[in-house]
């Protein structure tokens, strides 16, 4: 007799194969409860006789239905129930491994502009070596992962796509993202693994080092990485510059002067005299004390006169300020060079990096804020829009808000840039949510924002830290509102149910897969953790748990489309009613109600996130169309609307779509974002620019950015808004210049590439 | 480099880059985004300035 395989091939029947399962299975149970090996044996002989007087091969599956019938005919309850599981687990985990080889299959042989899978995330090259490395890896993590870490409810909710958990491929190894204090890390220097590093000492050097901390701290984490205070990190650096580059220039123009060969010794003891006298170093905000010791001592060291020694130490000063300005913006160049073209992730990415600035009111700060804004202006090597980082300028009334505030040139510089390249994105400190945290003096206590939206401020674990730097995500899982809108049949009362049982399971899913993070050790992050990148992490030696220190983190349960919930639920989207509106705010706030009564709960910061979905904006709407076919204002586009935006197809004033958008941010405490839609030629108005972000702040929006289009000629180099026609070069999409044009173009716009055709 | 296939003409059958915000971030340019993502940015309408209520 044979039997018929799974893979359809034929293999003699095998009686030991049939009593080894079941020995295993009954070996499961208590002893009390065992079958004898003679029943174990006799199971087996009558199982081998039905299939003979099947009078065909029989399958295996038919086999083990049998054995699971004549198991249960024994009377051997316990051991049945152990063979089903064992049956059930065997076969989901084939299911799993066949569709991973099925998807293996597609990353290596589909081109990715083929493959919507290997697009899934845009900033992954799918068709590369090491992209498609990632992608099958990530493939074989979440086949594991579903399979052997999620309870089954979860296992079923998530593959059904009632929820969503996010970065899955990382389930069981690390945590979302952290904002990285770069002067803690920088103090004293520190080591990436591969080396150490000193405490950098001018500002290319620290701009050189927040780079590579930007990447070391990205190998540690799947999300992205942010620094909090930028402006202040580099402002560092530039004191030390300018420090550097006054003794330089005093010491140039004393020899040149005097005509002598080496200043440097008086100089240094000059210098320390005016030190020590005014008691302050050389730095860009000086008062006259400082240069007026410093004259005093060229006059007494080199006996000149004091009006000289006064003329020489103002040139020095300028033309210090001068070289530490052009230090600095070759240096902030340098910086988003860097990031935008170093390698991570096993070369297949770069890293997801967001910097902050703009309330740094210190002459230094403000050369960092100024010059970082030039450099994303003028872009990359061809003038290309810089990707990362992304910049996040804080917009705060007393510092930069208003006309007369220290920083208000540079938040108009802020707009300028912004309507030429899309970033900076806005956070706004004064809306109430964030002012509460807000300390004047105390930058950590400034909102600061993953450049995706994720934003991690309050503190139930530990109420005395609520701090904006070293912290971040944990991991966050996101709910189909619209299916649940869908199956509550337009009854309010099941809907709310219906949530709460789903913000329930998500809940307890992000405490198992919390359970799996607390798990690690110091040494599974040798740089978030080792070098004391996270909060209060620097208290702990290599070996130990992470468990306390990652509290800190947040735990984030999210949404996408309530527009469509909305519609199901109500007939049309908060975009259309103010009652709607009413509705779906009152929805939010449930949810934020969840979650703040949770994190009370476990003093674990569980919180609400308006969640940024890219790869989710396709997957739920997908699945309900097949199962609920296409329902006008719900399932009829490709996409579910992002979180509480109003649809991105409806028209809309912009001033209306900020207003209706606002009071969600103040209820989405995890992270949120609004965006506004303006065309080509508006952006250009940097006077309508600056309105609409004015207008954000005074609506309470916590994070805004106003989206243009920005388009490039790669052939002739124009950047701006190409419709049909390249307004530089009159070229049409895929028409060809003449090289005599370009050339002509060239001498007119320096910086337009050389084009070398496609290589 | 400079060979026959250097052609007098230059840019036949390139096309323009066209970059757009995706979630808060920016992407290289849209070649790289999913269908959906694309459907959404295909859908979006522009935002009218007029006078505040």
């Amino acid at each position: 007799m044979t039997v018929i395989k799974r893979n359809g091939t034929e293999v003699e029947f095998d009686l030991t194969k049939i009593l080894a399962a079941i020995t295993k299975a009954n070996a499961t149970v208590e002893e009390p409860i065992r079958m004898t090996p003679v029943q174990i044996q006799r199971i087996a002989e009558q199982v081998e006789l039905s299939c003979a007087k099947l009078g065909r091969s029989p399958t295996v599956e038919e086999i083990q239905d049998l054995v699971e019938d004549r198991i249960m005919a024994h009377g051997a309850y316990e051991v049945a129930k152990h063979y089903i599981t064992y049956r059930y687990t065997r076969s989901v985990a084939r299911d799993a491994s066949a569709t991973l080889m099925k998807t293996i299959d597609e990353i290596t042989n589909v081109d990715a502009r083929a493959s919507d899978m290997k697009r899934d995330n845009a900033n992954i090259d799918g068709n590369t070596a090491m992209g498609a490395m990632l992608q099958i890896g990530a493939a074989g993590a979440k086949a594991y992962n579903e399979v052997y870490l999620l309870r089954p409810e979860h296992a079923k909710a998530y593959r059904n796509g009632d929820i969503h958990i996010h970065d899955f491929d990382f389930y069981s190894l690390t945590t979302t993202c952290c904002q990285i204090d770069i002067l803690k890390l920088f103090h004293g220097g520190f080591s990436t693994g591969h080396g150490y590093l000193r405490e950098p000492q001018s500002i290319q050097s620290y701009a050189a080092l927040a780079a590579i901390a930007i990447q070391s701290n990205q190998n540690d984490q799947h999300g992205g990485q942010s620094i909090p205070n930028f402006d202040y990190g580099m402002a560092e650096g530039i004191a030390k510059t300018f420090r550097a580059a006054y003794r330089n220039l005093l010491i140039e123009d004393a020899e040149a002067r005097l005509d002598i060969d080496d200043a440097s010794g008086p100089v240094k003891d000059i210098l320390a005299a005016a030190e020590e006298r005014s008691g302050e170093t050389a730095k860009l905000s000086n008062g006259p004390a400082f240069d007026l010791a410093v004259a005093e001592g060229l006059c007494a060291a080199f006996s000149i006169d004091p009006e000289e020694a006064r003329h020489l130490t103002a040139r020095v000063r300028r033309r210090a300020w001068k070289s530490t300005d052009r230090d600095t913006f070759q240096a902030m160049e340098g910086f988003v060079h860097n990031l935008n073209t170093m390698h991570s992730r096993a070369g297949a990415q770069t890293p997801f990096s967001s910097i902050n600035y703009g309330t740094d009111t210190s002459p230094e700060g403000r050369m960092a804020i100024r010059n970082i804004l030039l450099a994303l202006d003028a872009g990359l090597g061809h003038g290309e829009t810089c990707i990362f980082p992304i910049h996040i300028f804080k917009v705060k009334e007393g510092v930069n808000y208003n006309e007369g505030d220290p920083n208000y040139d540079l938040f108009r510089l802020s707009c300028k840039v912004s309507a030429k390249r899309l970033f900076p994105n806005f956070v706004f400190l004064d809306s109430p949510f964030n002012l509460q945290y807000y300390k004047p003096g105390h930058p950590e206590t400034e909102v600061a924002t993953m450049g995706c939206r994720t934003r991690v401020m309050g503190n139930v674990y530990d109420p005395s830290q609520e701090i904006s730097y070293s912290r971040g995500n944990l991991s966050f899982t996101s709910i189909n509102l619209p299916r649940l809108a869908i199956e509550s049949h337009g009854d309010e009362a099941v809907f709310y149910e219906k949530l709460r049982a789903m913000m329930d399971l998500v809940a307890h899913q992000l405490l198992d897969r919390f359970e799996i993070q607390a798990g690690k050790a110091v040494y599974n992050f040798p740089f978030l953790m080792g070098q004391g990148v996270w909060l209060d992490s620097d208290k702990l030696g290599p070996r130990e748990s992470v468990r306390e220190v990652l509290k800190h983190g947040s735990l984030s349960i999210g949404f996408i489309g309530l527009a469509e919930t909305l519609t199901a639920l109500y007939g049309c989207h908060h975009g259309e009613s103010p009652e709607v509106q009413e509705k779906g705010l009152a929805i939010i706030r449930f949810m934020r109600e969840f979650c703040d009564r949770y994190a009370q709960e476990k003093k674990m910061n569980f919180t609400l996130l308006a969640t940024p979905a890219e790869g989710l904006s396709g997957r739920f709407i997908r699945m309900d169309k097949r199962r609920y076919g296409e329902i006008p204002g719900v399932t009829d586009r490709d996409y579910y609307t992002n979180s509480f935006h109003i649809p991105v197809w409806y028209p809309i004033p912009a001033y209306k779509k900020i207003q209706l958008e606002a009071p969600y941010h103040a209820l989405c405490n995890a992270g949120h974002i609004s965006y506004v839609e303006l065309d080509g030629d508006t952006a250009q108005n940097v006077e309508a620019f600056e309105q609409v972000v004015k207008w954000m702040h005074d609506c309470g929006i916590g994070y805004g950015s106003i989206n243009h289009p920005v388009d490039r000629d790669p052939v002739c180099g124009y950047v701006g808004v190409i419709r049909d026609v390249c307004p530089r070069c009159g070229r049409r999409e895929g028409e060809a210049v003449s090289r005599e044009t370009l050339e002509m173009l060239r001498k007119r716009f320096p910086e337009a590439p050389v084009f070398h055709g496609i290589q | 480099m400079a060979d026959k296939t250097y052609s007098e003409r230059m840019g036949s059958g390139v096309g323009f880059e066209r970059i757009r915000r995706i979630t808060g971030y920016l992407v290289g340019t849209m070649e790289k985004w999913n269908n959906a993502k694309r459907a959404e940015e295909h859908d979006r309408v522009k935002h009218s300035l007029s006078a505040h209520a």
